[in-house]
């Protein structure tokens, strides 16, 4: 809705400026795709991560694409299990709120948000588990925690709420 | 054979964190009359306008069509390019393309951001896309403070040097009637007191968000010299961009991937017979989102060896009576507008080769230099000027 | 300017109402693959990409992220255009005839099913004075259509012709989105939208893409027996504001298209063009684009279509593929417009070829009631 703040009565000094806020949420429909929307299908069916890999350079590419953004060639329709479990390569701590502009929430403040290196080699930038600044320390062990609840997932990587730590 | 293309004139306005009293339009308009009124020209002798902006700072859709009038673009040609934090370096590489290919003699580029009209952070976090953001992104600020964590551990770089670069950043900008922040900080001491904002970037590490437009104009080599003494020369730009790096965005952990800094800048030097930087060129402004940042960013442009960035802010090669300026406008770190931020760092250099810089003025005479522009996700735009062809 | 550009292939999509199928990236793909294929090249041989795409379309600040990959971008040089496609044929003219670049690919992209149109296009009008009248391109289009109909006394009904002619028109093309065999009376009984534009009167929801790739003559030569060269290209700002303007007239075309036919060395556009390609997203929009282009004089173009002039097999038929009435997305029509007539000069446009065009004029329009336009004339000798 348009909301007019009237101007005040103009004085010598400073005029009073008038504010037009809009606050009108503008709705999108993205269609994942064929590559991305696999990732989806199998997070949701299954609660499996699922990256694919390039023929030519045989990198694993998470999220998969329809090209192989290095070599530029076709990607095919390899696909490679990701394993659930890694540990975090580099994190960042966020005590702020930050608006999600795509899906319109508030993101839980504060929160870590990671670079999960995987089992594998494979590189995956998701939320940790913990909120507390002083346990986060880069190379702790974490491990994917699903929604479980099969009509909640659907959201790709949101399937996923966060990577809890395992003790070791 | 291409044209060579000059600058002919340079406007900015006086940029600010908010600016109530102006529209997008009348805003850029100031900039537009600075920049004529620079070329001494009349806005009848613009032959194309070319415009940069992030329309979604502002949620104004098409807003080069909303300014078509005030800012001089009214039936003539020109159009809008969008490339994210390099948008205005893209636009001058546009502008560039378009006088060096003869399509025209005289185009005016246009950069300008508006960020009062709306949520910043909120704009850039929707740069990641829909389908795999979710919950991971942090927003510019987030992934700034990953890539000065990086720098931090693998460089050797303190907290101390970071304030350094911050204290050139403000003394410049104190000299610099344009700038946006011009705070006065005195000491180290005062810079490290201010909080952290995302560990280890502090508020006073991180480039702020301004409304501000910045004109250049452009002519080709024989318009040039008709139209002003001192045409300073845009001989080259290079355009790299990049998918995401699997581990940051700004910045690397892993070491392994390439940064389009470097190919950026090696294509760029090679073309030009560029072989000492530092002898060869004589001062740079950088696109520097935050103070760590710029550090790195002199490794990555060869202004020094990697992991000794730090060790050119400490000896004060970088500062403006130094071996070496960089950022004598203040850089990003004062000033922010993005759509035009980075014609401002062309403008910058564009000023300090012409000797009209006034106060921020480098001590040593400015014959060559590069403007550089920053971009999500590490893109890389950069611009080499030269007194004399 | 010693050499000329030319287009050594295109490749399209067929346009649909929802492609919920593919993302971005690989509905872009899908045009950029068949513009590779028709010239030989893989990704790694292109120099340069010039995109078009909306950040407000796509729902993602920067929206060229969304394809960096598929037009081989890593490590490479992109631009994004924030216009109408027909201007980034405009974009890598400039990057080819400066020497710096010699194999562009440009690409537009749009998935008009996923966004939310009116919002969008509200967004372009002031927000402190226009914004609150609930105005989008179809309603603003609307006071033009009326504007020209009273100026110029052309009927509801003398405008449906065109979507007659459109629509039948694009039965000869395999991508279009909405062939149809109707009558005046269909298009005058459909949904009104925004009077007097009615459903059939107006371009549908569309999703596609459309991919070109441009070289330097020297190199054109060598990758294909029909380059297609960019004889003349210029494009043009409108004022803004409704009121600042008569609707009926679109001076901005007029100046564009005096430039370009001029780099084109065209003086008699009736005469010397084969083929058009014009952006008519609402079919009064045909009749004003043509007088603008200088086809005819104001409010004379009903004259010329009613003549049989504009039709297939007339003196000069315009929009043998359909038009974007038939369905094409914001940003890629004016681009598609550009690859109808390349095709045409290629002798590759099937069942809808005009025979023996040599030069045609393609055309692409961006913003309120065309506020912006670009015209492209091209060649094949």
């Amino acid at each position: 809705m348009v909301k007019n703040v009237k101007a005040k009565k103009a004085t010598d000094k400073e005029p009073e400026y008038i504010h037009i806020q809009i606050d009108k949420p503008r709705r999108y429909d993205w269609s994942t795709g064929k590559y991305v929307g696999h990732f989806y299908a199998e997070a949701k069916e299954n609660k499996r991560i699922m990256g694919g890999r390039c023929p030519k350079c045989k990198e694993i590419w998470l999220p998969p694409s329809v090209i192989c953004p290095k070599c530029k060639v076709e990607m095919g329709w390899d696909w490679v299990e990701m394993p659930q479990t890694g540990q975090v390569y580099q994190y960042t701590y966020l005590v702020f709120p930050l608006w999600d502009p795509h899906y319109g929430e508030k993101w839980a403040n504060p929160y870590a948000s990671a670079v999960i290196l995987l089992d594998n080699g494979v590189f995956y930038r998701h939320r940790l588990e913990e909120t507390d600044k002083d346990k986060l320390r880069v190379g702790m062990r974490v491990q994917a925690v699903w929604k479980e609840d099969y009509d909640e997932r659907g959201q790709g990587p949101g399937d996923i709420l966060y990577w809890r730590t395992i003790e070791e | 054979m291409p044209n060579r293309v000059g600058i002919v004139g340079i406007g900015q306005t006086y940029h600010a964190a908010r600016r109530p009293d102006v529209n997008q339009a009348e805003m850029v308009a100031e900039a537009v009359r600075a920049a004529l009124e620079d070329a001494q020209l009349s806005v009848k002798e613009i032959e194309s306008v070319f415009t940069a902006n992030m329309e979604t700072f502002e949620a104004i859709y098409l807003p080069d069509h909303g300014m078509a009038s005030e800012v001089g673009a009214l039936g003539k040609p020109g159009f809008k390019v969008n490339t994210g934090g390099t948008t205005g370096g893209s636009v001058v590489a546009e502008g560039f393309y378009m006088v060096a290919s003869g399509l025209f003699e005289v185009a005016m580029i246009v950069g300008f951001e508006k960020q009062d009209c709306g949520d910043t952070t909120a704009a850039i976090s929707a740069a990641a896309t829909p389908l795999w953001g979710k919950g991971a992104t942090t927003g510019a600020i987030g992934e700034f403070a990953k890539q000065a964590l990086s720098y931090m551990e693998t460089s050797g770089a303190t907290e101390e040097h970071a304030a350094m670069v911050r204290l050139k950043a403000d003394r410049n900008a104190c000299k610099n009637p344009h700038a946006h922040l011009r705070l006065g900080l005195q000491s180290i001491d005062e810079v490290l007191k201010s909080g952290y904002l995302v560990w280890p970037l502090r508020i006073l590490d991180f480039c702020p968000q301004s409304c501000g437009a910045c004109v250049l104009i452009l002519a080709s080599e024989k318009k040039a010299k008709q139209i002003t003494k001192k045409p300073v020369w845009l001989v080259d730009v290079e355009v790299v961009h990049q998918e995401p790096f699997r581990a940051g965005v700004f910045g690397d952990p892993t070491g392994k991937e390439t940064y389009t800094q470097h190919v950026a800048c090696e294509r760029l030097y090679k073309r030009n017979s560029i072989t000492n930087v530092r002898k060869d060129i004589d001062l740079a402004e950088v696109y520097e989102p935050s103070n760590w940042e710029e550090m790195n960013l002199y490794e990555h442009f060869h202004f020094c060896e990697k992991g000794d960035g730090w060790k050119l802010v400490e000896k004060g090669i970088t500062e403006m009576e130094g071996e070496f300026p960089v950022n004598c406008s203040g850089g990003v770190l004062a000033t922010n507008p993005i759509g035009a931020t980075p014609v401002i760092r062309v403008a910058e250099a564009a000023l300090q080769i012409r000797g009209d810089a006034g106060e921020h003025q480098a001590t040593k005479d400015i014959k060559t230099a590069i403007a550089t522009a920053l971009g999500g996700p590490n893109w890389t735009v950069l611009s080499l000027l030269k007194r004399s062809l | 300017m010693a050499d000329r550009v030319g287009i050594v292939s295109v490749g399209q999509t067929k346009y649909e109402p929802d492609r919920s199928d593919v993302n971005e990236g690989e509905l872009a793909y899908e045009a950029i693959k068949q513009a590779l294929e028709g010239a030989g090249l893989t990704l790694s041989d292109i120099d340069s990409a010039v995109t078009c795409s909306q950040d407000f379309w796509d729902g993602r600040t920067i929206s060229s992220m969304n394809i960096q990959h598929v037009v081989g971008a890593h490590l490479g040089h992109e631009d994004k255009v924030a216009e109408d496609g027909a201007n980034a044929v405009f974009c890598a003219m400039a990057q080819l005839l400066s020497g710096h670049q010699s194999v562009v690919l440009v690409v537009a992209h749009t998935k008009e099913s996923q966004a939310e149109r009116s919002l969008i296009e509200n967004a372009a009008f002031d927000a402190a004075l226009v914004r609150q009248l609930g105005l989008d391109f179809v309603s603003a289009a609307a006071m033009q259509a009326r504007r020209y109909m009273y100026k110029y006394g052309i009927t509801a009904e003398q405008c449906a012709r065109v979507a007659v002619k459109n629509r039948g028109n694009a039965k000869n093309n395999p991508f279009a989105q909405e062939p149809m065999d109707i009558t005046v009376e269909d298009v005058l009984s459909s949904k009104l939208l925004s009077s007097p534009i009615r459903r059939l009167d107006a371009k549908p929801t569309s999703d596609g893409a459309c991919a070109m790739i441009l070289t330097t003559e020297e190199k054109a030569k060598k990758l294909t027996k029909k380059p297609v060269w960019v004889l003349g290209v210029s494009n043009c700002y409108e004022t803004h504001y409704l009121g600042d303007r008569d609707l009926a007239d679109c001076g901005a075309l007029s100046t564009a298209a005096k430039k370009a036919y001029s780099m084109a060395g065209i003086r008699n556009p009736l005469k010397e063009i084969d083929v058009a390609e014009i952006c008519e997203e609402y079919t009064y929009q045909e009749l004003m684009w043509m007088e603008g282009l200088g086809f005819c004089d104001r409010g004379e173009a009903v004259r010329l279509m009613d003549r049989g002039v504009t039709k297939m097999g007339g003196k000069l038929p315009v929009n043998p593929s359909g038009g974007v009435l038939s369905g094409n997305p914001v940003n890629v029509a004016g681009l598609a417009r550009v690859a109808e007539a390349a095709l045409q000069l290629r002798g590759e446009a099937g069942d809808r070829q005009v025979q023996g065009a040599r030069i045609a004029l393609a055309h692409g329009v961006t913003g309120i009631c065309g506020q912006h336009h670009c015209v492209i004339v091209l060649g094949n000798s």
